[in-house]
Order: C-alpha cells, then sequence, then structure tokens
C-alpha cells in the first residue's frame, strides 16, 4: 500500500505546486500585453480541442497561411476532464490561445476570467455570418465572448429494420414512444436508455418540453429549474423505468455500444452529432437506421425540437496574437471548406447561417438507407426555443441532477425529487460564487 | 573534526532535506493558506471583477456543510473498514502459503502475485471495468449463462468492486513486506517449536504471527491511508457506473471542486480535512496497537 498512498501524495503535492507556480505567475501575467505583428513574422497558436475531423481542418488552414501556423492539441471532452485542464493551465499562466468551449460552459469561463473580451478586435463584425440564436449563446450583455462552432438539434435514431419486423411504427408524440417502448420490450429489447449520468441530455428534452431553467433579472441570476415542465419530463421518464421500458445504462460507454451493435437498443433521441456517434461505434447496422423528428408532448400547441450540446471557439485569457486567432476561429467556422471538413468528423450542425444546403450534409446517406436524414434536422433547428440562457454553474447543476437521478435509480427518492433538489443547490452554488440570485 | 562532521551530515542530508521542504511540506503549507481564503466577486450578475479575502475557517465550514463531502467521508471509512481487514488477512495468508515449508515454485508465485502491483492504477481500473461492464465481461456472461444475474457496478456492489481492484493492485506489494519479515525469523525457533512438539498451526500462531506483528502495523497503517486517498479507481469506473458520483470519496469531491467547479479554496479545505482525517485514524491505530501490547 506504500506505493498506492505515496502516488496519491505526489499527484496532490504536484496539483499543489502547479497551484503555487500559478499563485508565482499570477501577478506578472495580467499585464501581458498583445503583440503588434511585424511583417513577415511568423507566430503559433495554440489550439485545444477534442472535436473529431478538425485536425483536418486545422491542415488545411496551415497550408493556406503559412505565417499563421496553427498547433492542435487533441485533449479530453470538455465535460471528462478537458476543461479541468483549460483551468489549470488558466490558473497556471499557461493557457493556450484557442480552445473548444461549449456554451453551457461558457459563463463558467467568464466568470473564471478565463476567455477574452472578443468585440474589441472586431468580433461583432462577423456576427451575420452565424445563426442568430446560436450568436446569443456567445453574446453577454453588450460583448461577444466566443465565435459559435456549432450546435445540435435534436431528433430521434431509430432501427428501421427490427421497428418493421416488428409492425412499430416510429413514435411521433412521447405517448406513443412509450407505447412503441412497451412493444419492443414484448421483443426484448428497449427502445433506448436513460443515462442517469448525463443530465445534459435530460436538460434538452426539459427544454423541448418548454422548460427555461435560467434567466437573467436586471442584475440578478434566476432559477426556474423545478417547473410544471421539467417535472412532465421527470415523472415520464421515471414512469418508464419503474416499469422497465427503458435501460438506465450509462451512454457512451462500453455496454451502451454493445447493446446498440447488436440490436438490444434500437432507438436513441439523440442531436444531429449522434449520426458520427452511431457510425463510429455501430458500424456493422449500416442502412438500418433512419431518423423521425423528435417525439412531442401532447399538450404541446406548435411542433418543439431541443438542442443538445452545442461548442465554441474561444479565446482564452492572455491569447497573444488575439486578432490572429480571431481571424482563425471565424475562418474555421464559417469558410465552406472547413465547415465541410467539420460536418464529415461529425462536429454537429454548422453555427454559420446558409451552411446546410449544398453542404455534404445535404445529401441522402447509405448509413441511413438512403434517407436524407439531415432535413429532420434542419427542420428540428428551426423549431428549438432560442431563448435557453445557462448560468455559470451549469456543470454543477448537472450534476446535482446526476446524483438525484442516480439515487433514484437505487430506490433513493424520485425524479421529482432530484429535481427539486436541483433547483435548491443550484440556488446555493451561485451563491457560493458571490453572485445575487433573484427572489433570494 | 567534530564540525567537519556535522557538515558531511548535513551535506548528505541536504538533497533530501530541499526537496522535502519543496515538495511536501511547502505545498501542505500553501494548501493550508489557500482554504483560509476566499473569492468576493462584485459588479452586475458577478462578472465584475473578483477579489481574493481573508475568510477564517468560514471554507472548512462549508465543506463540513457539504452534504456530498461528508457524505464521501463516511463512504471511505466503510470501504477502509471493509479493504483494511480484507487486505491484510488476503496478504498474511499468501504470505504464510509460500513460507510454509512445503510451498512448491515458491519464486514463480510470489512473482505471480506481485505483478499486479506494477500495473498503474488507471490501467487496472480500465482493465477491471472491462470484466464488470454487462454486454462486454465474459464474467457476467458466464454468470448469466448458469441463471445467475450480478451487477457488478450497482450502488451495493461497486464498493465492493472497488475493493476487489485495490486488492488485486497491492496484496502483492503487502504479501512481500510481510515475507521479508517471515524470513528474518530465525529457523532455529521452528526446530525448537517442533522439538517441544508444537504443529504447524502452533507454530504459526505462537511463532510466525508474533515475530511478523511490526510489518503486520506497517501495512496496515499504508492501507489506511491508502484507502481513505481513494481516488483513481472510482474516478475510471465513473463513467461505467451509474453509481459513482463526482464526489464518491473526498479525493474526487475535492478535485471536482477544484478543477471543475473552480473553487480552489473550498477544494484546500476538503484536503487539509481529508489529511487531518488519515491523521486521526492512522495514530489512532498506532496508539490501539501500543495499548494492546502493553497488556500482553
Amino acid at each position: 500500500m506504500i506505493r498506492h498512498a505515496r502516488r496519491k501524495i505526489s499527484v496532490l503535492v504536484a496539483a499543489a505546486l502547479l497551484a503555487l507556480s500559478v499563485a508565482a505567475c499570477g501577478d506578472g501575467d495580467d499585464d501581458s500585453s498583445t503583440q503588434e505583428l511585424k511583417p513577415g513574422q511568423k507566430v503559433t497558436l495554440e489550439f485545444w480541442s477534442w472535436v473529431p475531423g478538425i485536425d483536418k481542418a486545422v491542415d488545411l488552414w496551415n497550408s493556406e497561411n503559412p505565417d499563421v501556423q496553427v498547433k492542435l492539441s487533441t485533449i479530453t471532452v470538455g465535460t471528462s476532464g478537458g476543461y479541468a485542464k483549460m483551468y489549470s493551465a488558466l490558473e497556471a499562466g499557461n493557457a493556450p490561445d484557442l480552445a473548444q468551449v461549449e456554451y453551457q460552459e461558457l459563463p463558467s469561463f467568464l466568470l473564471a476570467d478565463g476567455v477574452e473580451e472578443i468585440t474589441q478586435y472586431g468580433a461583432s463584425d462577423d456576427a451575420d455570418k452565424f445563426v442568430d440564436w446560436q450568436w446569443e449563446q456567445v453574446s453577454f450583455g453588450d460583448e461577444v465572448y466566443a465565435i459559435p462552432q456549432a450546435s445540435g438539434p435534436m431528433a430521434m435514431f431509430y432501427r428501421q429494420d427490427l421497428f418493421d419486423k416488428w409492425g412499430i411504427e416510429p413514435p411521433t408524440t412521447w405517448t406513443e414512444y412509450e407505447a412503441a417502448a412497451r412493444e419492443i420490450r414484448e421483443h426484448g429489447a428497449y427502445i433506448g436508455t436513460f443515462p442517469p449520468g448525463n443530465s445534459a441530455w435530460f436538460t434538452a428534452l426539459a427544454w423541448q418540453a418548454g422548460a427555461r431553467w435560467f434567466g437573467t433579472d436586471g442584475d440578478d441570476w434566476t432559477v426556474d429549474i423545478d417547473n410544471e415542465a421539467t417535472r412532465k419530463v421527470a415523472e415520464f421518464w421515471q414512469r418508464l423505468i419503474d416499469e422497465d421500458l427503458v435501460k438506465t445504462e450509462p451512454d457512451f460507454a462500453n455496454g451502451w455500444y454493445k447493446d446498440l451493435q447488436e440490436g438490444q437498443i434500437v432507438g436513441w433521441v439523440s442531436a444531429q452529432w449522434g449520426d458520427a456517434i452511431l457510425r463510429g461505434n455501430a458500424p456493422k447496422t449500416a442502412g438500418n437506421w433512419r431518423v423521425a423528428p423528435m417525439p412531442q408532448w401532447d399538450d404541446a400547441s406548435e411542433f418543439a425540437s431541443a438542442n443538445w450540446g452545442g461548442s465554441s471557439t474561444a479565446l482564452l485569457k492572455g491569447a497573444d496574437y488575439p486578432e490572429e486567432a480571431l481571424d482563425f476561429a471565424v475562418w474555421l467556422n464559417t469558410d465552406l471548406e472547413a465547415v465541410d471538413l467539420l460536418i464529415q468528423g461529425g462536429y454537429g450542425w454548422p453555427a454559420a447561417s446558409d451552411a446546410f444546403s449544398g453542404s455534404v450534409l445535404d445529401r441522402a446517406d447509405p448509413f441511413f438507407g438512403g434517407q436524407r436524414y439531415n432535413e429532420v434536422f434542419a427542420d428540428a433547428d428551426e423549431h428549438i426555443d432560442k431563448s435557453w440562457q445557462w448560468i455559470p454553474t451549469t456543470s454543477q447543476t448537472y450534476e446535482h441532477l446526476n446524483d438525484g437521478f442516480q439515487a433514484a435509480i437505487e430506490g433513493d427518492g424520485t425524479f421529482v425529487d432530484a429535481v427539486e433538489q436541483a433547483q435548491g443547490l443550484t440556488i446555493d452554488d451561485l451563491e457560493k460564487k458571490g453572485l445575487p440570485v433573484a427572489g433570494e | 573534526m567534530r564540525r567537519h562532521d556535522a557538515r558531511t551530515a548535513a551535506g548528505f542530508l541536504a538533497p533530501f532535506g530541499i526537496l522535502f521542504a519543496l515538495f511536501f511540506l511547502l505545498p501542505i503549507v500553501y494548501a493550508i493558506y489557500q482554504s483560509l481564503f476566499t473569492i468576493e466577486r462584485t459588479g452586475a450578475l458577478g462578472l465584475g471583477g473578483e477579489e481574493q479575502v481573508f475568510a477564517g475557517f468560514d471554507n472548512y465550514v462549508d465543506a463540513l456543510q457539504e452534504p456530498g463531502f461528508v457524505d464521501s467521508l463516511g463512504r471511505v471509512v466503510v470501504f477502509a473498514a471493509i479493504q483494511v481487514p480484507v487486505m491484510i488477512v488476503f496478504a498474511l495468508v499468501l504470505a504464510l502459503l509460500l513460507e510454509t515449508a512445503s510451498a512448491r515454485g515458491v519464486p514463480f508465485f510470489r512473482t505471480a502475485y506481485f505483478l499486479p502491483f506494477g500495473v498503474p492504477g488507471v490501467i487496472a481500473s480500465i482493465l477491471w471495468g472491462f470484466l464488470y461492464v454487462p454486454g462486454v465481461s465474459p464474467i457476467v456472461g458466464a454468470l448469466d449463462q448458469v441463471g445467475i444475474h450480478v451487477d457488478f457496478l450497482g450502488g451495493d456492489t461497486v464498493l465492493l468492486s472497488i475493493v476487489n481492484i485495490v486488492t488485486w493492485e497491492f496484496v502483492g506489494y503487502n504479501m512481500l513486506v510481510l515475507v521479508a519479515q517471515l524470513q528474518s525469523i530465525d529457523p532455529n525457533l521452528y526446530e525448537a517449536a517442533r522439538v517441544d512438539g508444537a504443529s504447524g498451526w502452533h507454530i504459526v500462531r505462537h511463532i510466525k504471527l508474533p515475530m511478523v506483528r511490526p510489518a503486520i502495523v506497517l501495512t496496515t497503517v499504508f492501507t489506511i491511508i491508502g484507502t481513505l486517498q481513494l481516488f483513481a479507481e472510482p474516478l475510471i469506473l465513473k463513467p461505467v457506473s451509474t453509481s459513482i458520483s463526482s464526489h464518491y470519496t473526498p479525493n474526487m469531491a475535492a478535485y471536482n471542486e477544484a478543477f471543475s467547479n473552480n473553487n480552489y479554496h473550498l477544494a484546500a479545505a476538503e484536503a487539509v480535512l481529508l489529511a487531518l482525517v488519515a491523521m486521526v485514524l492512522s495514530f489512532g491505530f498506532l496508539r490501539l496497537i501500543g495499548r494492546g501490547g502493553d497488556r500482553r
């Protein structure tokens, strides 16, 4: 056990030392002024991202811009440790110039003073190149803090071969979804999984149901997680789980991939970027998948989809060549060739306006049996409530929901309890950060 | 001559002393310092700016009021209560078996038992993760075939699954410490005992066990400290288990607080609290043992 103990100690020591070096450089770094490029000077920008295929777009830029080279480092997905890496690098004063930051994490970066305000470098000039609501996701007050990259309009992937074999129609409402789930169980399979450790997915479903969890009221943040729409979603999934109509295994994990490969799970309500996940992890099911619009709530007045995931390219604090970095960020997310490369990697739905028609998205796909499946997502993208906002402690809210859902699945409380608790705990989180919360 | 000796001694001690101060004492002092401060924010929505202010013991109060953190402390204490006896008894049994007179293939088995220690904890956890996940694991598959349905990653079982990984990793090492002590026992003692009519069990009970007592105490203290610092194993299993939260153990809670929530000050307080608990338990165990020794 000695090595065990020692190794842990050394990790902590390393962490503490890191923090020390942070304290040492913290003061000096603040006034590091940005540098003007001299003619003929070559610069190298560092860029951290986890988006598959982004290396090809970076290569393209590097071949076209010999003076401004971008050095890409592939890091783990933000919520799995990538953000932790960025925050520590920021604390240590050696952050990269550019980084992948999801919309829901951006307010946390603002609060940690981790991103550059880029309006000062003329970012607003590029606003009309992007879809409105995604531009809103990177704007706070009058300033812009990142360049939008992609979003995740949602629909339902399903195994048409098995649905046909069992005589089941793809559900158009959540009531039909429940009925279909029941029929699929009779054939020993499941319609999907409820991932108790991935509350971003649950959040998107609440978004579709009409919930607005976060907002601002004057100078105060507002929190409204525990509302009727969210409770409706929570009760729905609670019932499906209680009756064993859906699995409760984690998504994006080996067991789940195996279930997808073997037809044990035959559907997935997911974002557009889910296509790359299916292609990559269940290649032998090619040709059997189709995409249908997201099931609707019976009492919904009009068709609604939601957004799951969504990312931006941000300039991290202390970027040495902000203007060049901004040029790259805008190019990466608007240049048609670059966007096509990103789409092929499966980065999601382009934030650049008019990037759909004529792109590689806009064609029949053999994996989906020749369906022009992205038309479903294009329509979904038109029907997302665009006023959704995030708070600086969103990741903590996810953790609270994860904890509550996991406890409920273990038989301790219900999903509605989890939602109720998340409401109170989220207000605590904001207040602990010293942030004002309306009505508290 | 005296002064020369002292200087030589200092010279030999300096490399250790400097590194010890730099990489051990200084970070601890810095963590304690960090834990006494907090961030105050100003401006609209709190995005206006921030200032580090002295907070006294506020972070400690916050940490102890955090249900997740308190739960995690309770969890590792339960974990230690299972892990420590399992580890020590298992290591002891293996060591005694290897040291019996009739043992065959000792070098092979000693190496085989010790081998997992050479596998880093992260790799070991990934490896065992594959053996735990239903649908992928041959063990779960085989048990399913004979009608036993077991979920190694469920709420009731995942802690035991982690006990299994940690035991697999470190039992060989602890065994080796015990073997070393067993080998230092004078064989004449066994001979004398046998002449007096002692059975194999008597020799174990009255000679071997008392003689390896110091090694047992040592491995127990290391195991207590190691279990309280549980980190890599649950962190690696987290994506495949629905029963491991982000603050499953105190180390994970502190890690999460520091690097996901950007609250380095609260994280420092949690780390200091964990160190205190580890200290209390380790020294508590040593006192307990010491007293038992006096009575004998």
